[in-house]
């Protein structure tokens, strides 16, 4: 598991995606085997802990897939829904970042701004 | 039957992965990732989060498809993703697992409805490693609760053991 300092470095930097792009309403860490590590929303509404595990075993997938395929690394796992947007990525080869939004029109702010915290993540760890 | 869905599901470290492993005519599918919490990294250095799959053809050329599930309860969602469209159900109970009679209790308990409609059995893995409680000791924990499911002990490392217990649960599935 994480330590206490590297758990605060990912609060802190959710925290500022949260605080960047508004359309996300809430994010997640959790770990590749489905522990939650960190969560930040921007109204109390999602229940995040079943996220954060429900985030391991797609990205999980998503690497059997690609893996299967020969397509190397899955990037990101993207679910449109009807009334909203959900994305799964790596941030390393432990931890996944969820994130979500309910504007159907906000793909391209989700991906942009959720891609840019996993990369930085990463390097803070 | 030319197809048959089955489900190998039990607690954590009780050999799910590798009784498909061992009995697959196919590479199995994984999605096993590291695990990071203390008490299953120490049983084993990978956890399952999503499923495995793997194939069998028996004789009669009946393809068996093969599923495992995630052992931590908080993956329970993929349990229930995973029984869709199941005729059979394989209980794996690690018996030097800490609680393997509680695993047992919650397995049995949360398939309960899966098992009202088809048909299941128990494998109990590790009796190498660990004797107790003993095979009569399940018989009369079933006995006493009114649960008439077979129950046998297994070496999931054994493709005999494994296929034993899958043709146990293929007759239960032909004579039902």
């Amino acid at each position: 598991m994480l330590s206490g300092e590297a758990i605060a470095k990912l609060e802190s930097r959710l925290a500022q995606l949260l605080h960047d792009c508004d359309t996300i309403e809430a994010a997640v860490v959790s770990t590749l085997d489905g522990h939650m590590c960190t969560m930040r929303q921007q109204a109390q509404q999602y229940s995040l802990e079943r996220l954060a595990t429900m985030g391991s075993t797609l990205m999980s997938l998503g690497d059997t897939i690609t893996a299967e395929l020969n397509m190397g690394l899955c990037d990101n796992i993207i679910s449109e829904n009807q009334n909203g947007i959900v994305a799964f990525m790596h941030i390393n080869n432990d931890l996944v970042l969820v994130t979500l939004t309910t504007q159907k029109n906000a793909l391209g702010m989700l991906l942009s701004h959720s891609r840019r915290c996993a990369k930085e993540m990463a390097e803070l760890l | 039957m030319s197809e048959i869905k089955l489900v190998f599901t039990g607690s954590v470290g009780a050999g799910k992965t590798t009784a498909i492993e061992i009995i697959s005519e196919i590479p199995v599918i994984r999605t096993d990732v590291r695990a990071t919490d203390s008490e299953t990294a120490k049983r084993k250095e990978k956890t399952t989060v999503a499923m495995d799959y793997g194939e069998l053809t028996l004789e009669d050329g009946q393809k068996l498809r093969l599923y495992g599930t995630p052992g931590q309860q908080r993956f329970d969602y993929m349990w229930r993703i995973l029984v869709k469209g199941a005729l059979g159900l394989i209980i794996l109970v690690d018996n030097a697992g800490s609680d393997p009679i509680g695993d047992l209790a919650r397995y049995v308990d949360n398939f309960r409805d899966f098992v009202s409609n088809n048909q299941m059995v128990v494998g109990v893995t590790r009796m190498d490693i660990a004797s107790e409680p003993d095979m009569d000791f399940y018989h009369q924990y079933f006995a006493e609760r009114g649960i008439a499911l077979p129950i046998f002990p297994v070496d999931a490392r054994s493709k005999t053991s494994v296929v034993m217990l899958i043709q146990s649960l293929i007759a239960m599935l032909e004579f039902s």
